[in-house]
């Protein structure tokens, strides 16, 4: 009854009251042994001595809740058990009825009451006679409860587990499912009250399991998933996939992937699709390496499946309870590496104009090199990077990419996100085998305004989830900076050519890349016309255009233009609007040397008639010699297939500078090249050359050995002469007469140049000249009639010093006259037996230094047409005056002459003979400039 | 003996973790996990006093019904966890305190390997062996 009164006491708010009271029935009752009653008038002495010392709680509403939390089941505890389960089902639906606390701390000290060690020991011990009886479970439960919450004010949290552990195993039986859930969610509660996280999620996870536990009829899916949620900290996940980024995972995995495997289930069934998918997402993001590969297959296909009815996206998704989670981007799947911003291929990479050089260093800083300035380059252009991209045109992002999925990995839709310019990002599809290596993707876009693009990010959409990855936010990504320069737009060129293509790249070292190569084969000397088609395939017009070429550096000494275009006629058709088509001719004309190897000249030069040129006696030996022996054939055919079917390669580059729309004005322009690769096959050689001196001075015959190392009958013709058929390999011998060329009269033109050209060049250039002088004299042609090919031959390569010397026109130029008339040739002078013959001899001086005197000494004979020479004409010529000239110093481009005269005494043919008496003045005067002509005299009878 | 064996790094995430019957491994995970919270309070409890010369063996951390969970913790924070059957009474403090010792060392040797990165899972081939002596000991 002391117990009941206490109860009393205590709810009426006479503290001191009740803990007299409680004492006494503590004492009578323990004598009693009445072991109930007893723990309930312990705990009523410890509820009052907790009101005491803690008389505003820890806070109004859980002070208040406490407070009435000890003075019901106090009173439950008389009248059992019902009123005790009430408590438990809805503890919060009664404090509205309690008592104010407030009002019990205006009560003094009391000698009653207990200490707060001492309120623990008797809750302990009120407990312990509580759990003898079995029914009296949720008592004990209740008696625990309270304990705890005292222990936690007490920050005792060691002790306060001990007793939620002892709390745990408390057998209630018959409880409901609500009651258990209600059961498992306090102790969380407290758990979290004393500081156990970790526990409280546990036993909050467990009772969301109760929420949905089989035996229910109807699943509380959204408490179960509401409580799940709250567990979510426990064990330290958030769903926040930005908190995964770094480094590697570091957490409970197996345990976190259970919760999310529960929390995908529970929203799932909750209705909610996009959740369970955005969950699901989250677990395959971040759990990706504790997957096994079974879990791996079973969550994406679980995944595809939840996607087939609600897309993945990227908006966060709020919760009810205010919760948001954010987007879950598939960073992972695939796994990037590393990304690259292509430049344009060589043909479409815009080159600026070269504005003044230096302009730009200069604004920046008045110094010429300073190491501040270069530092702070670097670092910016760490970010950009320095080639540009041009609007309009198709540019690609390259990204290594891996599938670390043990299954192929189908990635939807990829595309590029890109900000400060409006970019156009055409998204590709790709499947990546299973667990590939670095596979590499590239991402293409157009960029559709000017300005400077940076390249945040790339977007897919894998298992039927959108992601949008941002490069920053990759762990482990390797960029080469992503921020580019967009120039206006320009046109875009196609050159499509008459020949094909060619499979040969020419040589790197030719430093620019070459778009498109074309190949074509010709002969020795043939020429052949390119075509080249300009199309226009872009959305600007085109609006000028420059050709170049450079001829790739060849061992091959190469003759006249390789290349010659005429520019104006394509130009005429500018501006070339988009799809339209200008033509572009080129004549390609291959003109190597025609010279053959030294070992093929030492082979023929079997023939004795020496190249050097004094004149020989006769001049009748200008006949075309065939020389069909064997010699030239006999060298085994190995070697002569190595001298002769050499193909000699020749390359070149065309260069198309154009530009033209918005870019142009930008100062913009864009570089196609085309590479030419020409296969020089060999047509004929010159095995040989040598010159015959004509009967006139003014002439002379040159003598060349032409071979022809085709496989095919190939004729040569030349412009004065017949046409000499020329079988496979066979090598002949053609004369051409030619007048000699007058050199002196062009070759000054460079001398302008000799200033500051050194004299080897100068003379090299004069020898091209000569040579060009007498290609276009003699004009030689070859044919190759079954190919229906033709092209020229040309002597340039060939002709050494000595032939050149006697090509040429002496500077001094004889002349003699007989009778007043010239005499030359073969001309036959007639004259009358018994008249003296007048012969002058006259001197033209085109040397640029003066020469002379001269003595010239006239030697009159007869030619026995035998080879023998009858000099001793005494008896039958005579002279007049003296048979001696004396010629006098002759100044440059002056003119001198001596006469004389002869008298012929029988009829006869005669021939004289001028000869020159060397002197020692003029030493240093090729001989070859004193050959004076013969002269041929017929002398007749007198007609009567 | 010893059921679970599992090595906590200082952050309370999990280093090394064994238990015996494999089938049942997520209630191991979820037993030491809320241990780590007893843990975390004796650590607190204890740290204000003497941080050098406190026991490094913090006794029995919670008994379930069919386990009993011990905790160690070093001096640089890793936690320790052994989950021991409760049946097996013949076990004495003493015992699992060596075994602790035993562990620590094995982990000292494991933390000595110039290739092993702090933080890393432990795959150590000698500390697994070492944990497998430990579970089959007595049985």
């Amino acid at each position: 009854m002391r117990k009941h009164v206490g109860d009393l006491c205590l709810q009426a708010g006479m503290l001191q009251d009740s803990l007299v009271h409680y004492h006494m029935s503590v004492e009578l009752l323990r004598s009693v042994n009445d072991f109930l009653w007893l723990g309930a008038a312990l705990e009523g002495l410890c509820s009052a001595s907790v009101i005491y010392h803690y008389p505003g709680g820890t806070g109004g509403k859980s002070g208040a809740r406490r407070f009435q939390g000890s003075t019901l089941p106090a009173e439950a505890a008389n009248r059992h058990r019902p009123g005790a389960q009430e408590v438990l089902i809805d503890p919060g639906a009664l404090t509205t009825n309690g008592i104010n606390p407030d009002t019990s701390t205006e009560i003094g000290r009391a000698k009653n009451c207990l200490s707060p060690e001492d309120i623990i020991d008797k809750y302990k011990e009120a407990i312990s006679y509580y759990s003898k009886y079995k029914n009296a479970g949720v008592i004990e439960l209740e008696a625990c409860i309270k304990a705890v919450r005292v222990l936690a004010i007490q920050k005792r949290s060691m002790e306060a587990s001990e007793f939620l552990q002892n709390a745990v195993y408390i057998n209630l039986r018959q409880l409901s499912e609500e009651e258990k859930i209600q059961r498992y969610s306090i102790l969380s509660e407290l758990y979290e009250l004393i500081g156990f996280h970790r526990k409280s999620a546990f036993f909050k996870r467990v009772a969301a399991m109760q929420c949905v536990a089989p035996s229910i009829a109807e699943p509380g899916w959204r408490a179960c998933y509401k409580l799940l949620l709250e567990t979510l900290p426990g064990y330290s996940l958030s769903l926040d996939p930005k908190d995964f980024s770094r480094g590697t995972h570091r957490g409970w995995a197996a345990v976190q992937m259970r919760l999310l495997h529960e929390l995908v289930y529970a929203s799932r069934r909750m209705g909610n699709p996009a959740l369970s998918v955005r969950h699901l997402s989250f677990l395959l993001q971040t759990m990706l390496d504790f997957l096994s590969d079974q879990e791996k297959k079973d969550v994406t296909q679980s995944l595809e499946n939840y996607t087939s009815k609600c897309p993945g996206t990227m908006e966060p998704i709020a919760l009810p309870g205010g919760l948001t989670l954010p987007p879950v981007p598939f960073t992972k799947l695939p796994i990037v590496r590393h990304v690259k911003l292509l430049n344009l291929p060589a043909s479409l990479r815009p080159h600026k104009v070269k504005s003044l050089l230096g302009q730009n260093m200069s604004t920046k800083s008045p110094f010429i090199y300073s190491p501040i300035i270069a530092h702070n380059r670097g670092e910016e252009r760490s970010k950009k990077i320095d080639f540009q991209w041009v609007q309009g045109d198709v540019c690609e992002v390259q990204l290594m990419v891996y599938n670390p999925m043990p299954f192929e990995l189908r990635v939807e839709n990829m595309g590029l996100l890109t900000s400060g310019v409006e970019f156009e990002s055409l998204p590709a599809a790709l499947s990546l085998p299973a667990e590939s290596g670095l596979y590499p993707v590239t991402l293409v876009g157009v960029p559709q305004t000017t300005g400077t693009i940076t390249v945040n990010g790339y977007h897919t959409t894998v298992f039927g989830v959108f992601s949008d990855c941002l490069l920053d936010n990759l762990p482990g990504i390797k960029t080469s900076g992503s921020t580019v320069e967009v120039i206006p737009a320009l046109p875009r060129l196609q050159i499509s050519t008459s020949l094909p293509r060619s499979a040969h790249s020419l040589q790197p070292s030719s430093g620019d890349e070459v778009s498109t190569n074309v190949s074509v084969q010709l002969y020795n000397g043939e020429s052949q016309q390119l075509i080249i088609k300009l199309e226009n395939i872009g959305m600007e017009p085109l609006e000028k255009l420059e050709v170049t070429s450079k001829v790739l550096t060849t061992k091959e000494k190469l003759y006249g233009d390789f290349l010659s275009w005429k520019l104006e006629e394509t130009l005429a058709q500018f501006p070339l609007l988009p799809g339209k088509v200008a033509t572009f001719t080129i004549n390609i004309k291959v003109k190597l040397d025609f010279s053959c190897q030294e070992n093929l000249l030492q082979d023929l030069s079997d023939d004795g008639i020496s190249v050097s040129g004094f004149p020989l006696s006769s001049p009748f030996r200008q006949v075309v010699r065939p020389r069909v022996e064997g010699k030239p054939v006999n060298p085994p055919e190995s070697s002569k297939a190595g001298d002769y079917s050499h193909v000699k390669t020749l390359e070149a580059v065309l260069n198309f500078k154009y530009s033209g729309g918005p870019g142009h004005t930008e100062g913009y322009y864009r570089n196609l090249s085309l590479g030419l690769h020409v296969e020089v096959e060999p047509s004929v050689f010159f095995t040989r050359v040598s010159t015959l001196p004509a009967s006139s001075t003014r002439q002379c015959h040159l003598l060349l050995d032409v071979f022809n190392s085709t496989e095919h009958e190939l004729t040569v013709s030349t412009r004065s002469s017949e046409v000499l058929i020329l079988h496979a390999g066979e090598c002949q011998r053609m004369a051409i007469q030619v007048d000699k060329f007058n050199f002196e009269s062009f070759p000054e033109s460079p001398g302008e140049k000799g200033q500051f050209a050194n004299p080897k060049q100068l003379e090299e250039e004069r020898r091209e000249a000569r040579g060009l002088e007498i290609h276009s004299k003699l004009g030689i042609h070859w044919r190759i009639p079954s190919l229906k090919r033709s092209g020229e031959a040309s002597v340039e390569g060939l002709l050494n010093q000595l032939v050149l010397e006697h090509l040429q026109l002496a500077p001094l130029q004889w002349d003699v006259l007989v009778d007043g008339q010239l005499c030359d040739r073969e001309a036959v002078a007639a004259c009358q037996v018994g008249d003296p013959v007048r012969l002058e001899v006259r001197l033209t001086n085109q040397s640029p230094r003066s020469v002379g005197p001269f003595a010239l000494t006239v030697v009159p004979f007869q030619d026995h047409q035998n080879g023998v020479h009858n000099y001793d004409l005494r008896d039958t010529v005579s002279f007049v005056g003296s048979s001696t000239f004396y010629l006098d110093a002759v100044q440059p481009s002056g003119q001198s002459a001596c006469l004389g005269a002869l008298l012929f005494l029988y009829t006869g043919d005669f021939f004289l003979h001028i000869r020159f008496h060397e002197d020692s003045t003029s030493k240093e005067l090729p001989p070859s400039w004193f050959c004076l002509p013969s002269v041929h005299v017929r002398a007749l009878e007198v007609q009567a | 003996m010893a059921v679970c064996v599992a090595v906590i790094a200082k952050e309370n995430y999990p280093l090394y973790i064994r238990s015996t019957p494999t089938e049942n491994e997520l209630k191991f995970h979820y037993m030491v996990h809320t241990s780590l919270d007893v843990v975390d309070e004796k650590i607190s409890a204890m740290g204000k006093a003497l941080v050098d010369q406190r026991e490094l063996y913090l006794g029995l951390l919670y008994p379930t019904e069919d386990y009993k969970v011990y905790g160690y913790v070093t001096n640089s924070k890793v936690k320790f966890v052994m989950v021991v059957d409760s049946s097996n009474t013949a076990l004495r403090d003493n015992e699992i305190r060596s075994m602790f010792r035993k562990l620590h060392n094995s982990y000292t040797d494991v933390m000595c390997n110039p290739f092993y990165n702090p933080g890393d899972r432990i795959q150590s081939r000698a500390f697994d062996n070492m944990v497998t002596s430990m579970m089959i000991q007595v049985c």
